[in-house]
């Protein structure tokens, strides 16, 4: 019998072949000597996909220097991106969808309650991730998860960081206030910041420290008028902020007409390093940012200088963030840890090889706790003022280095955080 | 006259090539994919419920996540708060919860509204169940509740483990057919089609002596506690809950699986969730461009195919149908 081949049936055939692809399963297809795939689920799109960007950068050209220089064992690392939307519940679903296809180590989380879901997930799944600066404190606490490290400073390291050297700079500051993200990176920022203070300042000064009730604002919202309205009637001379990403440079631009800054003695950013800076250009209000990772605080650091000389080529910015040297970092400590386990990229043998891990990373060398998957790494804080000379309106003009052995809190897995302590 | 056994047989042939397609699903695909199939079958029942709403009562609703919300989120507390309550019991909350929230608006927006007004109304109150969430601490505000636990069913006769992804998903795809063959019952049976005879002619339907408000409400309620039992199924696969199911992005879902795959048909929104799926599964890796994709698709459909793409179909097998009774066009050949 003859067959007739016809265009219907070509179209069909076509389309029962494409349909079929998705269901290759690439787990029993890769072989343990092929390339190394990491997942790198990150906010791509909305109002923090500018920080996702950092991530996928950073992440891109830690894998660069990795294969430039050999691989690990001779593998090749190959990165798969998914967008996380900067939420739970579709970050949750490209995490397991990668894990179904084979991804089983995953990095690039920086919203706190995605990391939070990110563990009991990863479990039941099989997974690791490293966060790229998730800072809650529950990570290395409370919610503390084997499955789940945080390469990235803890918020107490960075926050209380920050505060102690604010007191001993400006000992004259007491009275504080607050504009605070209403979700948990916010609520933990706060806490740490408030508790410090009270210990900070009367130790300094002899004098209590006067902490007015925080602002909360929401996330994603495109009018601060209102909560702005609200600083403004706080009798305070500095100001705390760990609002972030799109929502902070809506934030300080909606405050400059008000005149809030020009208000306040000093104000604190916990996180946003460059990113209001950037957008704000001369008209930045003067402040102290905490950054994951200041370039000119690690000139010599080989990593460090191609991390910024390779981000630079790549976008033509000159500000790279701390973001990008985060994923750098976790693409460094899978490569350290895979190394340590012989090749093997099981779920199991790299969760054992990545506790205690020491590795080396754009900000000198990290090591990452076994009790509680916290890396011991120094926190770093820029004072940002606007200039007229400076071709992009500001330039930093005071930057410091803090040995992470001195600011990160003891390790406590299953623990609340002992404020207490800090 | 229409022959209801003959339309009984045809959508059980139909559903039982689903069930069989999502029964295979988990032999063939790895353990993402299944995932998101698991999701595409709670999707297809979202989108018949709010079909149920629209092509049923002819009600346009704009904020059905905040039935799909109240019934995630009800689930999610029982889990979490009171694990000894029956698995069975959680879900008759969730989707009770769902009913709860359909009944209370419904209340307020089918007697002060009609139309696009109505739909308005619809999206106000699901933005008020989105906040309320994100600024209730006992409901883990902007964070949500995660570690959500799959169940174990206990029936006394056995044990039916359901804390393995394959399991739950086996669970979700008999969840959803037997939700799905409510629907349809309940679509083809007296109260369904006076429901729509009411979207047809709602003057002469009251003419006859049926209160409109009491029939509007049923469909709403019956809508509400459909869609929030997809959420109650929900949660314990994802095992998370968090306020951006509550929120508008999500009450579009429903209305795109319906325009995609056609209002008219009982199986348009499964066609159009599944349509979804696969864009959303073939874009994941091109950030940005789903929305882009299935945007486009839209409105491609919307101006081009206006009963979507069942609907599309149907008109062609219609005009096929029709073609042999008409006579031949004569051909004519090509002069040389």
């Amino acid at each position: 019998m003859a067959y007739k081949m016809n265009r219907r049936g070509v179209v069909a055939g076509l389309a029962a072949t494409g349909l079929t692809a998705p269901f290759l399963n690439t787990r029993m297809a890769a072989a343990q000597s092929g390339p190394i795939t990491l997942g790198v689920v990150t906010p791509l799109s909305g109002p923090v996909q500018l920080i996702g960007n950092f991530v996928r950068h950073g992440a891109e050209i830690g894998a660069d220097y990795i294969n430039s220089n050999g691989g690990v064992n001779g593998r090749e690392i190959q990165l798969q991106f998914r967008d996380s939307k900067a939420n739970p519940n579709d970050a949750s679903v490209a995490a397991r969808e990668l894990i179904g296809a084979g991804t089983n180590l995953q990095l690039g989380t920086i919203s706190s309650a995605v990391a939070l879901a990110m563990g009991p997930l990863l479990q039941s799944e099989g997974g690791v991730v490293i966060t790229s600066g998730a800072g809650t404190e529950k990570l290395n606490h409370e919610n503390y998860n084997p499955h789940v490290f945080r390469v990235g400073d803890s918020p107490v390291s960075r926050n209380a960081g920050l505060v102690r050297h604010i007191v001993q700079s400006r000992p004259d500051i007491r009275k504080w206030g607050g504009i605070i993200p209403d979700h948990e990176y916010g609520r933990t920022t706060w806490k740490i910041f408030e508790a410090t203070m009270r210990k900070a300042v009367p130790e300094m000064t002899g004098e209590e420290a006067v902490i007015a009730e925080p602002i909360l604002v929401p996330y994603g919202s495109g009018d601060y008028r209102n909560y702005i309205q609200q600083a403004m009637r706080l009798d305070v001379d500095g100001i705390y902020t760990s609002v972030y990403g799109g929502d902070a440079v809506t934030l300080y631009q909606q405050a400059k007409p008000f005149g809030l800054f020009d208000k306040i003695d000093i104000l604190l950013d916990s996180a946003n390093e460059f990113l209001v800076a950037t957008a704000m250009g001369d008209q930045t209000p003067a402040h102290w940012s905490g950054f994951h990772w200041y370039y000119e605080a690690n000139k010599g650091n080989p990593l460090s200088d191609d991390l910024y000389a390779s981000y630079v080529e790549r976008t033509g910015d000159q500000y790279p963030m701390g973001w990008a040297a985060e994923a750098h970092a976790a693409i460094m400590a899978y490569a350290k840890a895979i190394e340590k386990t012989g090749g093997s990229t099981e779920t199991a043998d790299v969760i054992d090889a990545l506790k205690g891990l020491s590795f080396d990373s754009a900000t000198g060398m990290r090591h990452l706790r076994a009790e509680d998957n916290q890396a011991v790494k120094n926190a770093e804080l820029a004072y940002i003022e606007p200039s007229s000379e400076a071709e992009s309106g500001f330039e930093v003009t005071d930057y410091v280095s803090l040995d992470g052995e001195n600011v990160v809190e003891p390790a406590r897995p299953g623990e609340m955080l002992d404020l207490s302590a800090l | 006259m229409i022959d209801y056994r003959a339309r009984f047989r045809s959508n059980l042939a139909i559903a039982a090539c689903g069930l069989a397609a999502f029964a295979v699903v988990p032999f063939v695909a790895n353990s993402g994919l299944m995932f998101l199939a698991g999701l595409v079958a709670i999707n297809i029942v979202f989108g018949m419920s709010w079909n149920l709403l629209f092509s049923g009562a002819g009600l346009l609703s704009f904020g059905h996540a905040m039935f799909f919300g109240g019934g995630a989120y009800a689930m999610a507390l029982v889990s979490l708060h009171w694990p000894g309550l029956p698995f069975l019991l959680g879900l008759a909350i969730g989707a009770g919860a769902g009913a709860l929230i359909a009944l209370v608006f419904g209340v307020i927006a089918l007697r002060r509204a009609s139309g696009v007004y109505f739909a308005v109304l619809t999206l106000v109150f699901s933005e008020l169940i989105h906040l309320v969430i994100t600024k209730t601490t006992f409901l883990g505000r902007n964070d949500g509740l995660v570690g959500i636990p799959r169940p174990t069913i206990e029936t006394g006769l056995f044990t039916l483990d359901l804390t393995s992804a394959t399991a739950y998903y086996y669970f979700i795809v008999v969840a959803m057919a037997c939700a799905a063959f409510a629907l349809w019952c309940f679509q083809n049976s007296p109260a369904g089609r006076l429901i729509q005879a009411i979207r047809q002619d709602n003057l002469r339907t009251a003419f006859l002596g049926t209160s409109i408000f009491g029939w509007q409400l049923t469909a709403f309620v019956l809508s509400g506690a459909l869609a929030a039992f997809c959420g109650a199924v929900m949660v314990p696969f994802t095992q998370i809950a968090s306020p951006e199911i509550a929120y508008w992005t999500v009450s579009t879902q429903p209305i795109l699986f319906t325009l995609l795959g056609g209002a008219g048909n009982f199986w348009g929104p499964a066609v159009g969730a599944i349509l979804f799926g696969a864009i959303d599964y073939g874009t994941r890796a091109m950030h940005g461009l789903s929305e882009i994709t299935v945007g486009t698709l839209l409105l491609l459909v919307v101006l081009l195919i206006p009963g979507g793409l069942l609907g599309f179909l149907q008109h062609r097998r219609q005009k096929k149908r029709r073609k042999p009774t008409e006579p031949a066009p004569k051909r004519t050949e090509a002069q040389p």
